[in-house]
């Protein structure tokens, strides 16, 4: 089946990204759904080095690259400034790790959607500070290894559930959505669009050099964490109206952890913990959806 | 009021792009590189006429139906023949079997062929330039009528002699109408007219015919088949009442509709032997097979024994004849009862059951045991010798003259099958040529660069140097399909006519299905190893490295800024890519 | 039209009249009256200009970093723990070249908390790239603030404007607030040099590797270099419109004096009315009012002061470990001169303590009969034991 997304392109080569770098994917889908009126707000992050040195840059619309800790009130301003100007057209995207999202930037991020500023955040989450070097962030899983969590003290707290912190605000949109769906990437970005108000997009993007795994299965993974309900695919408005867009098909967890070096230390029993948590919080979404757990198909059992 | 220290501070200096990333080439990354790799789907080499399945079914899928028929052409004059008779081994091994149900690559290509016919297509055809050399073929069975056709392809004279009123060989006289309808065949047969095969019918060639043959022909194909029955070699066999199977199927073919009653026995376990117990309920008789070994054993097509059991045969397994006598209702066939000894590839050995016997009284028995050549001369040399070659189908002898002498069909393939005497027309075809052209000694090699996927089936479009040639041979595993991109879908079933209609003629019982249902079917297609052109590639590309072009690919890898992640590899549904040591740039 | 407003409100009025199109701003005494009054404009419609009410001063500055380099007049007003809070992004505002004004209410730093005048939050934020001008009285900070937006969009770097607390943030004063037509003559709409722009698509602020940054800098710094030129020409221009002008520094009987007081913000007034009490005795004093203070102004300072035997440098503010900032500064301007006076630094008034005559006047007989500095510092005024001890 061919995937219908916009063939127009707003993202060059020779940008500086890993090899297999899923935030690069994350962009071009983004950009392929907003159009040319865009301006993008980037705080510290990979996309901060991947865009080019001066005097490039690897995106056709405007960058405005600020500090880690910025991205929800630069684009208040940005916004401010085009509504004054009168331009009503141009849609302000702020492109931020999990870093500048989850942890540095959550105070701006927050107050920006209190206010409801009128703009897009999209949080790219490879799921540690990887520009830095793999540096555990309250996105980091459960399980998982960075360069700041070694060996035995490999994270062992849950990750911050940003969508549902963001939910809390009761903002008009929020929504999260994977490198690996293509066009419900797309189309909730292009809703996103249309939405007036403060939007939030959670996109897995992963990261074979962090994630310690061959760069070819970038995509792979991703699609992976979806089908196992690591990453559930749903989209919530106003706060309220849930809607789960992916019901997967009961994938254990233990294979998208067994693709990943991050987690190679993890035992069987480890791993059993880990998908009870994935069932717990399925579940829990379920109820929030409104979807009985019978008719959502299978929630994954350990045999 | 101006601002006259406006023009004495500069413009700042500040960190603002003014060009672009694409300076940077990020390709010296790369130490793997993706490459468009199209690879062999299980189905085409399995396919004993070497037919591009997974492409016809993405045509199919498309819409393109006279594409999809075009390219079926490549390989096989007689989609319309084979997508009802065909034992359709391709299915046995399809990929998606492994996911839910294989395709009905079967159906799928009789819906090619009869559109086609519905619609009166031409197929469009290279025409390459005439040869010099001209050709004989002896039979206008399957296998003739396909070395007559790619020969005219590749540019020879060729004339067919049969010794029939009519060609089609086993075709049109052995095969049962509710199999095979004759307009399906004669419309096939038209084409290969058109191409300009020459068929005297009615001329039966004699063991002398091979002499002087060297005058107007360089090459001559020996494609007669199996006519010829076997002795059961017990007392009465040759009492009158007694009747060959294929004669049998030869009267009813030619619309001789004899009425039967009561309890007809068919001795043999073959498809003629289910053909001719179809036969026989359809003209009003019950009908026991017997046969020495078990159902399973029977060389007869699976499905083939299904449909005779649906319609009422009843199967006598592990019951050898013993003797016919005369009866005052029919005959008397004593029967051994066998057991298994062991097995062999699956295949049962049987002894018989000392002691236990039995006898039953019938009113007719057709004799349908395997059939060998009807002259000893027909059959191909068993020896070795240099200038003979024994290929996968084909027996190729270059006589002392000069005439070179192509055994094929079931004279010489591997296989009893309608498939497999094209196949080895094609074999046949193809080896004339490159003797014709490149001499003896190139034939060995250069048939075996044609080869689908491991053999031994051959491609006429590889030979010709068609899109084909950039198949790697690799046959595309399960695994290998990124079964992420597809959905589970029910196969299609195929409709039939119900049983109680089949019995009242001779009607065909595989009725036609609609568009809508064949381009569903094909769309649940893996297209294993075929590049359907998803674009998946371009699209997840993070470097923006995959760009459009016009070549048949539709698209290339730019090496200047691929840096060899392989997701487009990864990712491709179909495995019609492949992540490959670096070919050019990038470190070593 | 003549008006009694509060030192807040005429900054206020500055900033309307200077038609600011984005305004963001967080609370902090005892700079809120500002941003009060500027919500007022706004919401009566006087002012056209978005508002954002942001959740920190650092997300103010950020907001307007946003907005400037979409091309917009901007204005914040902070204070203190505020300011320090902003520090990142000074380099940010600087760094990007954004004409970015902001109040600035002196306030001491905690802990303990203290919400009174003290300088050492401004002169902390001395090397974050940005022009600081210090004020005396409110209606030299209705007109810095608008000198200040022609100032910052000429040289392309952003301007603090610095208010003492309470002294003048919330003391009343006749002030002369301009017309609005003679400001908009002064002040034309801004003209960025970039702005984000899809039509001309480019990345601003991004990577900036070894090759090139120092030339940035470096652009910067000339950027300041020419800044004092830039401030007396439009100095001058105001002048014409306005019939008022401040300078980088003012210099008061400096010429024949033999001791000049260097003082900055609302200490100055106390100043000059020691300045004339003393030159009333036939005391050889001047008062040396420093207004601009980065660019530190080398050139202007080293012909004021350079006949004089001493300087008094009053500083109501300190970096630890080394003295006051103003006599830090000063005796580094004037260290490679042959003929230069004594520096004597003075630290007083620090977290709001007033700054008497009498204290300036103890200042003043102490450096006339010390011949020479015996410390970088005077703590001027400690109580003896201290309160607690």
């Amino acid at each position: 089946m061919e995937l219908s997304v916009q063939d127009r392109e707003y993202m060059c080569s020779g940008h500086v990204g890993c090899p297999g770098c899923g935030a690069a994917i994350a962009m071009r889908f983004v950009l392929k759904a907003l159009g040319e009126k865009t301006m993008m707000i980037v705080p510290a992050c990979c996309w901060s080095i991947i865009a080019g040195p001066y005097p490039q840059s690897t995106l056709k619309v405007p960058v405005l690259h600020t500090a880690f800790e910025t991205g929800g009130a630069v684009a208040s301003g940005v916004r401010a400034a085009l509504d004054i100007k009168g331009d009503r057209e141009t849609t302000v995207v702020t492109w931020a790790g999990d870093g500048g999202t989850f942890d540095i930037g959550f105070q701006a991020l927050s107050g920006a959607v209190e206010r409801n500023e009128d703009f897009i955040y999209v949080c790219y989450d490879n799921e540690a500070y990887m520009n830095t070097g793999v540096q555990r962030s309250s996105s980091t899983p459960y399980g998982a290894w960075t360069t700041t969590t070694p060996g035995q003290e490999w994270k062992k707290l849950r990750k911050k559930n940003i969508v549902e912190a963001l939910v809390a605000h009761r903002i008009p949109y929020a929504a999260t959505a994977s490198i690996a769906f293509p066009e419900d990437l797309v189309r909730k970005v292009k809703k996103a669009k249309a939405v007036k108000g403060s939007r939030f997009l959670h996109i897995y993007a992963s990261c074979p050099t962090g994630w310690r795994m061959p760069s070819e299965l970038a995509v792979k993974i991703a699609r992976m964490a979806v089908q196992t309900n690591i990453f559930p695919l749903y989209e919530v408005e106003n706060g309220v109206r849930y809607t789960i867009n992916y019901m997967p098909k009961g994938y254990l967890v233990r294979e998208y952890f067994k693709l990943q070096g991050r987690f190679k230390h993890l035992s069987e029993a480890d791993l059993e913990q880990i998908q009870q948590m994935v069932n717990e919080d399925w579940e829990l979404l379920l109820r929030k959806a409104g979807v009985s757990p019978g008719a959502a198909g299978p929630v994954t059992k350990i045999d | 009021m101006t601002h006259a220290f406006v023009s004495q501070v500069s413009t700042p200096f500040i960190p603002r792009s003014t060009t672009t990333t694409e300076s940077n080439k990020t390709g010296s990354w790369r130490f793997l590189q993706p490459r468009y790799d199209e690879k062999t789907a299980p189905c085409s080499a399995a396919c004993p006429a070497g037919e591009d399945i997974a492409r016809v079914e993405m045509l199919v899928a498309q819409g393109l139906f006279k594409e999809a028929w075009e390219t079926i052409l490549q390989e096989n004059p007689f989609p319309g023949v084979c997508g009802r008779v065909c034992f359709h081994p391709c299915e046995s091994v399809c990929n998606r079997g492994a996911f839910d149900e294989p395709i009905a690559i079967h159906t799928l290509e009789r819906f090619v062929a009869d559109t086609a016919m519905r619609y009166g297509l031409q197929p469009q055809r290279m025409a390459l330039p005439p040869k010099s050399e001209r050709c004989a073929v002896v039979g206008a069975g399957p296998s003739g009528l396909a070395a007559a056709y790619f020969l005219a392809r590749l540019g020879y004279g060729c004339d067919v002699f049969e010794a029939r009123s009519e060609p089609g060989g086993l075709l049109r006289w052995g095969i049962p109408p509710y199999r095979l309808p004759v307009p399906v065949l004669q419309w096939e047969l038209e084409h290969l007219q058109a191409l300009g095969v020459n068929i005297r019918c009615n001329h039966k060639i004699t063991g002398g015919f091979l002499h002087g043959l060297k005058d107007r022909y360089a090459a001559v194909f020996l494609g007669c088949g199996h006519y010829k029955s076997p002795a059961l070699g017990i007392a009465g066999e040759d009492l009158s009442g007694v009747e060959e199977g294929l004669p049998f199927l030869e009267r009813v073919r030619s619309g001789d509709l004899p009425s039967l009653s009561g309890t007809v026995a068919v001795i043999g376990g073959g498809n003629t032997a289910v053909d001719v117990s179809r036969c026989a309920l359809r003209l009003g008789a019950k009908v026991l097979m017997v046969y020495r070994r078990r159902r399973q054993d029977m060389p007869a097509f699976g499905h083939e024994i299904q449909m005779a059991v649906d319609e009422g045969v009843e199967l006598m397994e592990l019951w050898a004849p013993l003797s016919i006598e005369a009866h005052p209702d029919g005959f008397r066939l004593s029967l051994q009862k066998m057991e298994v000894v062991s097995e062999e590839g699956g295949r049962a050995r049987v002894k018989p059951v000392p002691g236990e016997t039995t006898a039953i009284v019938v009113q007719k028995i057709f004799k349908a045991l395997g059939n060998t050549a009807e002259e000893p001369w027909l059959e191909p040399p068993g020896e070795i010798a240099p200038h003979i070659l024994h290929l996968a189908d084909t027996v190729v002898s270059r006589r002392e003259d000069g005439l070179v002498v192509v055994y094929g069909g079931d004279l010489a393939a591997r296989s009893k099958s309608v498939a497999h005497a094209i196949g080895s027309g094609k074999e046949a075809a193809m080896a004339l040529d490159l003797y014709f052209r490149r001499g003896w000694d190139a034939i060995v090699e250069e048939t075996a660069r044609c080869r689908v996927g491991p053999g031994p089936s051959l491609s006429m479009e590889i030979y010709t140097g068609g899109d084909r040639c950039r198949r790697n041979p690799h046959v595309v595993a399960f695994e290998e399909i990124n079964t992420d991109y597809f959905l589970y879908g029910p196969r299609i079933i195929q409709p039939r006519l119900l049983v109680e209609e089949r019995l009242q003629g001779f009607s065909e019982i595989d009725l036609k299905v609609s568009a809508a249902l064949a381009i569903r079917e094909a769309e649940r297609c893996f297209n294993c190893g075929v590049c359907n052109q998803c674009d998946n590639c371009r699209l997840y590309c993070p470097d923006v490295a995959v760009c459009r072009d016009t070549s048949p690919q539709g698209r290339h890898i730019n090496l200047d800024y691929c840096k060899g992640c392989g997701v487009c590899v990864v990712e491709c549904p179909r495995n019609a890519m492949s992540l490959v040591e670096n070919e050019t740039g990038g470190r070593p | 039209m003549k008006k009694v407003v509060e030192g807040s409100h005429a900054v206020s009025e500055a900033v309307r009249l200077c038609r600011v199109q984005v305004i963001s701003a967080y609370p902090i005494t005892p700079q809120t009256h500002i941003v009060e009054l500027l919500s007022e404009f706004c919401s009566d419609g006087s002012l056209n200009a978005k508002f954002l009410r942001v959740e920190s001063e650092h997300s103010a500055m950020a907001a307007l970093i946003g907005a400037a380099s979409a091309g917009v007049r901007t204005f914040t007003a902070t204070s203190s723990q505020g300011l320090a809070l902003m520090h990142e992004l000074l380099h940010w505002a600087s760094g990007a070249r954004l004409p970015i004004v902001m109040a600035e209410v002196n306030r001491a730093l905690a802990p303990g908390w203290n919400i009174w005048t003290d300088q050492t939050d401004s002169l902390a934020q001395r090397d974050t790239g940005w022009i600081q001008l210090y004020c005396e009285d409110a209606q030299e900070a209705l007109d810095t603030t608008i000198q200040a937006f022609r100032l910052a969009e000429t040289v392309f770097l952003p301007v603090m404007v610095v208010l003492d607390a309470f002294f003048l943030s919330h003391t009343y004063e006749p002030v002369d607030i301009p017309d609005q037509a003679d400001v908009d003559r002064f002040l034309p709409p801004f003209k960025p040099a970039f702005s984000l722009d899809t039509a001309h698509p480019a990345a601003f602020n991004q990577l900036s590797p070894p090759n090139v940054y120092m030339e940035m800098r470096r652009d910067l710094q000339d950027a300041m270099e020419a800044a004092p030129e830039v401030l007396e020409h439009i100095e001058g221009q105001f002048q014409s419109l306005f019939g008022r002008r401040y300078g980088a520094l003012e210099a008061v009987q400096c010429d024949d004096a033999e001791i000049i007081l260097v003082t900055s913000g609302t200490i100055t007034s106390t100043c000059r009315l020691l300045v004339e009490k003393l030159r009333a005795q036939g005391e050889k004093v001047g008062l040396l009012k420093m207004r601009l203070f980065r660019p530190f102004p080398y050139e202007m300072l080293k012909r004021r002061v350079l006949r004089a035997r001493k300087l008094a440098v009053v500083d109501r503010n300190f970096s630890f470990g080394a003295c006051g900032i103003f006599a830090q500064e000063i005796r580094a301007a004037l260290c490679n001169e042959p003929k230069r006076p004594l520096v004597f630094g003075y630290v007083a008034g620090l977290g709001g303590r007033d700054v008497t005559t009498d204290i300036l006047e103890e200042i003043y007989w102490t450096t006339k009969t010390t011949a020479h500095p015996e410390s970088e510092s005077v703590w001027v005024g400690l109580q003896q034991p201290a309160p607690a001890a």
